[in-house]
């Protein structure tokens, strides 16, 4: 079967933050910011809308979300609508569902689009939608969310490789410095130094709140074309070059080692092999810093420090402007915030204006050529991953 | 088993589902207000809801158990119903060693989900059981956040929730 080229050529997101605003005024928001950034897509050009969602049906009380959105958007998709749910990489699934309709030829045009409404009026019923992504009957109910189970990774990997609290706050402060040139961030207007962040309180130990990413309310979408499309919209577009996804486990019984995410590996090597490269090859990378230390263990698990260093390489700055690669210039979950549908096509945006050489000189990542994208969920047990090429390429 | 008294909460907004009162024995006290389902984490536990009824009659025994396969003997967590090796039906009941080590451990001190926020500060971590190829994740009740370490002993036990149904967590050893 032939495949056809794929090339991502605009996107846009809205601020991020707790936004006075329903879930269905996020996503028409995101419709006007879409058509603004890119005033050559005709809405009637439109034949696909893929739409990441992660909880709609907790957090807004909505089902059949995709068509709901769609009207938002004002499209009217006539070959695929569909919501792709994938908790925190509910966004990468809603494109890369995008990118294999477009390359089996079912689809011509289609727009990734991410919403999440988060901020309720009781954190408690959110943080109750939150821990739903584990499993419900059998760690439900001992308290398991996010923040406790990152926190065990943090402390096996203090444990065997002396990773220390001032390593993880240098993942934070990094990401929440790309943060003050993003407009669009939660965090834009904030700073944490290193000594700020050692003093916030502990959320779940080791874990302090500038090691976590926040509840968020945002949406993102992107537009991604069949080759023989592409230079209506861009001259400067990223190539679909290579993806691969695994899914290990689920029930925390079953992770094994906390510190060697297995998963990640599997779906890199599917993704590499795939786009033709290898770690070293990459220039930036949008990685999924849900907490500080999933980023220092996506520098190993990458293969861009060696096993148990990868807190030596961030506090080193091997992850900043000027060292070994760029590792969240958007600013990642910790300093833009964690509206799980939107994240993963938020990513997206900043490969576009990478590419495009839009991004300010602040996160300007020179001469990028190739460009990853990670996402985790849940429990670190599914890890999806996507690699583009820009740089002119063709 | 100790059945900790936990603290009465706001009459219940929903009341039991229609038929659901002749279908499960009126437990002998309840002591923790009926949630909405989809807001409550507890499983449901009853014959007429689900085919592992018996753990949590073995609960109330006291007893931990989960399901073995009967191809391999292979144990597996949670209870099923089905090995999802050998995609077989042939399962049996086997009593969980009642002791461990903790292998990592945290706490919830913010964030916690509804019903739990007068609970916070709580222990959570993976228990490596004794004897077995099984660490379990589970509340860890006992000595404070502070005090527990990697290593330490602790003890599987079954616990009424207050309101008929039971389930299960660890507790220190001293």
């Amino acid at each position: 079967m032939n495949v056809r080229d794929v090339a991502l050529v605009g996107g846009a997101t809205i601020k991020f933050g707790v936004r006075a605003a329903t879930w269905s005024e996020l996503a028409q928001e995101i419709g006007v910011a879409l058509f603004r950034a890119m005033p050559e897509l005709r809405a009637e050009d439109v034949d696909s809308l893929f739409l990441g969602a992660a909880e709609p049906e907790r957090f807004a009380f909505q089902s059949h979300v995709a068509p709901f959105a769609a009207e938002q958007m004002g499209l009217r998709p006539h070959r695929i609508i569909q919501r792709t749910e994938l908790a925190c990489a509910s966004g990468q699934s809603a494109i890369r569902s995008a990118y294999a309709a477009i390359a089996s030829g079912l689809s011509d045009v289609a727009v990734a689009v991410g919403v999440e409404k988060m901020n309720l009026p009781s954190m408690a019923e959110a943080n109750t939608s939150m821990a739903s992504v584990m499993d419900r009957a059998w760690d439900g109910p001992h308290g398991a969310t996010a923040p406790p189970f990152f926190a065990m990774v943090a402390q096996r990997h203090q444990l065997e490789y002396g990773t220390t609290d001032d390593q993880l706050a240098a993942v934070s402060e990094k990401n929440h410095r790309f943060a003050n040139s993003n407009p669009e961030a939660q965090f834009y207007e904030k700073s944490f130094s290193r000594e700020k962040l050692a003093r916030l309180p502990v959320v779940a130990p080791p874990l302090r709140l500038g090691d976590c990413s926040s509840m968020t309310d945002g949406a993102a979408a992107v537009v991604l074309v069949a080759a023989d499309r592409v230079r209506k919209y861009t001259d400067r577009p990223a190539w679909v070059r290579g993806t691969g996804q695994y899914s290990d486990f689920h029930n925390l019984a079953n992770a094994g080692s906390l510190t060697d995410w297995v998963g990640l590996k599997v779906a890199a090597r599917e993704a590499f092999d795939r786009a033709g490269i290898g770690p070293d090859d990459i220039d930036f990378a949008e990685v999924h810093d849900c907490f500080t230390i999933s980023e220092i263990v996506e520098y190993e698990m990458f293969g861009w420090a060696a096993p148990g260093k990868g807190g030596q390489f961030a506090a080193d700055g091997q992850g900043d402007l000027g060292g070994k690669l760029v590792v969240n210039p958007r600013g990642g979950l910790l300093g833009c915030g964690h509206p799980l549908g939107a994240t993963g096509i938020a990513q997206a945006v900043e490969v576009h204006r990478q590419f495009a050489g839009t991004a300010p000189a602040a996160r300007a990542v020179p001469d990028p050529e190739w460009a990853l994208v990670h996402n985790l969920s849940g429990s670190a047990n599914v890890h999806s991953v996507m690699i583009y090429q820009g740089g002119g390429a063709s | 088993m100790s059945a900790e008294a936990r603290p009465r909460r706001p009459v219940p907004t929903v009341g039991p589902a229609p038929g659901e009162l002749a279908a499960t024995p009126a437990p002998a006290a309840r002591t923790r207000e009926k949630k909405p389902f989809l807001l409550d984490f507890f499983p449901l536990e009853t014959a007429d809801q689900t085919r592992l009824s018996r753990f949590f009659d073995r609960l109330k025994e006291g007893r931990v158990s989960t399901t073995r396969c009967l191809k391999d003997g292979v144990l597996l967590w949670p209870p099923r119903t089905a090995c999802p090796q050998h995609h077989s039906e042939e399962l049996e009941w086997v009593d969980l060693p009642e002791r461990g080590r903790i292998y990592a451990f945290s706490a919830v001190l913010g964030g916690a989900p509804l019903g739990m926020e007068t609970e916070v500060p709580f222990a959570v971590g993976l228990v490596d059981l004794d004897g077995v190829a099984l660490r379990l994740f589970g509340r860890i009740e006992g000595k404070p956040w502070t005090e527990l370490r990697i290593g330490h002993r602790v003890r599987l036990e079954s616990f009424d929730i207050g309101d008929g149904r039971w389930f299960y967590r660890f507790r220190t050893e001293d």
